[in-house]
């Protein structure tokens, strides 16, 4: 039985642009003693996953649902001093992303080590600072830095006691937010070594929140890869490293700089989008170099894709000259040509622009057929819906692995 | 600074016990010192040397008056005739202020009890400056101001006329002279002579003018001679010839010696200004912090209520609740600590926590379960504590100003000597005009107590920018 099973877990903020879709629709299993890398893009909602599942919300959150199964109970359903009393730190604690901001600065270390003790269990001072003591210990720290205060350690230091307590308590699973992300390399990967030592030691499992691939190849047991608020792909860390099956994880590793390699870093066009306005159909086709007409482009979307060729310069002067473009519906759009021309003529221009250029262009695949009307010409597109996860092995959402593609 | 006035605070009760301040509204306590004296070394100023005050104790005590009594019985009626001498030594440059003598005197029923007393001049005069019959019984004084009776009907006012025959006898001036100098309807000067003056000047003509006249330096005597008709009659005397100087701080209208005053000043003011400061910054505080992090409603509540404190006009209240119900210390203590329950420090101290309670280490407390009061006193007033003690250390001048204040206005404490009260009093006569007589004005009493509540207030400033200099590191560097 998985110690921590998260089923379609949402997470919305209410912000003055509309709801943000931090977290969409995230499900995965945690077996005990199994590390989980969420890896992703800064805003991708991987601090929102762990925040969701901590119940840690800020005050805007206008959707929170979902399943959260520790241990076999559905924790979601506790009210807030339940959850606060059995599950915070006693299930489930954090390591906090910044290190360096998450101790008390007013508190000596050992005080603060002891802190989770002293709030969950009637523990006197002198019980919880031998605790405070053994805890420290485990994470490689001498006794003496007890007395001292925060800004009197380094920052691997800080992460150090930062872990022991995460750990005071002996909770089953353990998130780790970046616990890294503001490490040297030397101090990062110590930091890891300490990680895999005490997991291996107390039977822990780990929820690694993390931006950095290596890390997660290091550490991970399985990886999810986060895209605007959604799981793309979940599995395996040695499969899904190997063999991304969802093209995003595919640019996503081949961003990685590699040290003597000739190959220069590729990287991903565009920005991740808008989560007060998600994309339809696959999130990531906007973005993706081999998306085709199932995955979900949208009128307006196509609109936007034309007015930037009219715009590049190796591509303005391929395009019939367009003299306004109107959007009717999700999937229809009327164009008027230049007066200059009439609208066969134009369809006929755009049927050849689109069959020439599609592969190189990859929206105009989701063409579903041109019109000539009597003054313009009418678009439609193909359909397109969310991906589900495909996959035995693994699962990844991308419409190209739903006939066993690609 | 601050340390220096701690330490005058603690050594204070050594040098005046507490009962010296008990006594500062009782005026007999104060009667040896002389009236609106300057400080002793302010002659140094003057550029002359200004006369002390000489005591002239009873009889019986070192360097009192000597007696002589006589009883004689003859045809049965007994007379008993006691006649008490002193004698003291006038060096000084200038006149004394005032010259009195005081009588304990034992008498029976019977009417013609008499005391003559007689005033011996280096110069070999010898005036009869007033005869009168004893009023008050032993253990009672009998008050005779030479210099500045109070009534026509006080015996000492025959002063007056037996100094102008004395001069009229010795051609020093005329009745004419005198009536023109001295104007008086129905016996009653309009503006009496200066008997200090007149009695110890160098005898010429000079002497009419008190700011022409000369002092004549040598030995006076007192000699008075008490008449009475009962075998247990008896009559001790004292006299007090009063100085111009006084002391470190000077005296004020009534006598009062101004370094009790003053230095009793230090830890009174020490005490309300922390104890006011303490109270209520430390409450403001706590306010302000569980307005910003529990929010919402208690928040809008403490903030409105705030700002409603911040509009109620503090002084005026005191003022009026002065008026009403004259508090003590305590009770003007108690109402601006209630009065400063929510203020600017809530405001202050509320936005420094919603700023400290968005930091990493709040949401990490959050997620190990810590309750929320637990993370308002354990991290959240821990982080503002820096910030509070600035605040306090700020805060101490308005307290300390605005009890000198009340008590300016006469609606302080009325039975403690504090800063703004000496202020107060000494604004009330008029000390700040200059007269003839006192060319620069009583200006000890006012510069003294002004000295003091400005070095604290500047103390506790400068300790408020010491804070400022800690809690922003930016200053220091400079």
């Amino acid at each position: 039985m998985p110690v921590l099973d998260v089923r379609n877990l949402v997470l919305w903020y209410r912000t003055r642009k509309g709801p943000v879709h931090a977290v969409d629709d995230i499900s995965f299993a945690l077996e005990p003693g199994q590390t989980i890398a969420l890896v992703g893009e800064s805003g991708s909602g991987k601090t929102s996953t762990a925040n969701a599942i901590l119940r840690l919300l800020p005050k805007n959150v206008s959707r929170f649902e979902g399943e959260v199964r520790f241990d076999g109970q559905d924790v979601m359903e506790y009210d807030d001093e339940t959850f606060r009393k059995t599950v915070r730190w006693r299930g489930i604690s954090m390591v906090f992303q910044g290190a360096m901001n998450a101790l008390n600065p007013t508190i000596r270390v050992g005080a603060q080590v002891a802190e989770p003790l002293m709030v969950h269990y009637d523990v006197d001072r002198e019980e919880a600072a031998d605790q405070a003591v053994e805890a420290l210990r485990k994470v490689g720290l001498s006794a003496d830095i007890v007395r001292r205060y925060p800004h009197e350690l380094s920052g691997g230091m800080k992460q150090r006691v930062i872990i022991a307590m995460s750990l005071i308590l002996k909770p089953k699973v353990v998130i780790l937010d970046e616990p890294t992300s503001a490490l040297d390399v030397m101090t990062q990967t110590n930091i890891i070594n300490l990680l895999k030592d005490l997991k291996n030691a107390e039977g822990l499992s780990y929820i690694f929140i993390t931006h950095d691939l290596g890390l997660a190849s290091e550490l991970a047991d399985l990886v999810g890869i986060v895209y605007a608020g959604q799981l793309v792909e979940v599995g395996p860390s040695e499969g899904v490293f190997v063999r991304p099956k969802h093209p995003y994880t595919g640019k996503l590793l081949a961003s990685v700089p590699r040290l003597r390699s000739e190959e220069a870093p590729d990287f991903i066009p565009g920005a991740p989008p808008d989560l007060t306005d998600p994309p339809p159909g696959c999130r990531f086709h906007l973005r993706c170099p081999v998306s085709f007409e199932k995955c979900g482009w949208s009128a307006a979307e196509f609109v936007e894709q034309v007015r930037l060729l009219q715009i590049a310069e190796e591509t303005k002067n391929k395009l019939p000259a367009i003299a306004e473009m109107t959007v009717k519906g999700d999937l229809n759009l009327l164009i008027k040509p230049q007066p200059n021309g009439t609208a066969a003529d134009f369809a006929e221009r755009l049927n050849s622009l689109i069959a020439g250029n599609k592969e190189v262009y990859r929206f105009l695949k989701s063409v579903e057929s041109v019109h000539p009307r009597t003054k313009s010409v009418e678009v439609k597109l193909h359909e397109g819906t969310p991906p589900p996860l495909f996959g035995e092995e693994w699962k990844a959402s991308c419409w190209l692995l739903a006939g066993g593609g690609a | 600074m601050l340390g220096f006035l701690i330490l005058v605070a603690l050594l204070v009760p050594l040098f005046a016990p507490y009962s010296v301040v008990q006594a500062w509204n009782d005026p007999s306590a104060w009667t040896n010192n002389p009236k609106l004296a300057a400080p002793e070394w302010s002659e140094i100023f003057a550029g002359k040397k200004l006369p002390r005050t000489i005591l002239l104790p009873y009889n019986g005590e070192t360097g009192g008056f000597t007696k002589a009594r006589v009883v004689v019985d003859e045809a049965g009626q007994t007379y008993v005739t006691v006649v008490l001498r002193s004698s003291f030594s006038f060096q000084a440059d200038a006149f004394p202020s005032e010259i009195a003598l005081y009588m304990t005197t034992v008498f029976g029923n019977q009417s013609g009890t008499q005391i003559r007393m007689f005033w011996d001049r280096p110069d070999g005069e010898e005036i009869n400056l007033f005869d009168a019959t004893p009023t008050v019984r032993a253990p009672f004084e009998n008050t005779f101001s030479l210099t500045t009776p109070a009534i026509k009907g006080d015996p000492a006012y025959s002063v007056y006329a037996n100094i102008r025959n004395w001069l009229i006898r010795k051609n020093i001036t005329t009745q004419t002279e005198w009536d023109q100098l001295y104007p008086s309807r129905g016996g009653i000067y309009d503006s009496p002579p200066k008997a200090e003056v007149l009695l110890m000047a160098q005898l010429n003509h000079n002497m009419l003018d008190p700011y022409s006249a000369q002092v004549l330096k040598g030995t006076y005597a007192f000699r008075i001679e008490f008449q009475g008709f009962a075998r247990t009659d008896d009559a001790n005397a004292r006299a007090v010839i009063y100085g111009r100087v006084y002391g470190i701080a000077g005296t004020d209208g009534s006598r009062r010696d101004l370094l009790v005053a003053l230095l009793w000043g230090a830890p009174v003011a020490l005490a309300f200004g922390l104890a006011g400061a303490l109270a209520s910054v430390l409450i403001q505080t706590i306010l302000g912090a569980i307005s910003g992090w529990y929010g919402g409603v208690i928040d809008e509540f403490l903030q409105r209520a705030a700002d409603f404190y911040l509009i109620i006009p503090t002084l005026p209240i005191l003022i009026l609740l002065g008026i009403l119900y004259r508090p003590s210390i305590y009770g003007i203590l108690f109402v601006l600590v209630i009065f400063g329950l929510v203020g600017a420090t809530t405001k202050v101290v509320r936005s420094i926590v919603l700023s400290v309670k968005e930091e990493q280490f709040i949401e990490a407390a959050k997620s190990y379960g810590a309750s929320r009061g637990r993370i308002l006193f354990r991290y959240i007033l821990p982080r503002v504590m820096p910030y509070t003690f600035a605040l306090i250390a700020l805060n101490v001048p308005a307290f300390i100003f605005l009890e000198a204040s009340l008590s300016f206005l006469g609606l302080g404490d009325p039975q403690l000597p504090t800063w703004g009260h000496i202020i107060g009093d000494a604004y009330s006569n008029d000390a700040l005009f200059a007269s003839r007589a006192f060319p620069s004005g009583l200006w000890w009493w006012v510069s003294f107590p002004a000295a003091g509540i400005i070095f604290t207030t500047v103390a506790f400033a400068l300790l408020g920018y010491a804070f400022d200099k800690v809690l922003n590191p930016r200053l220091r560097e400079q």
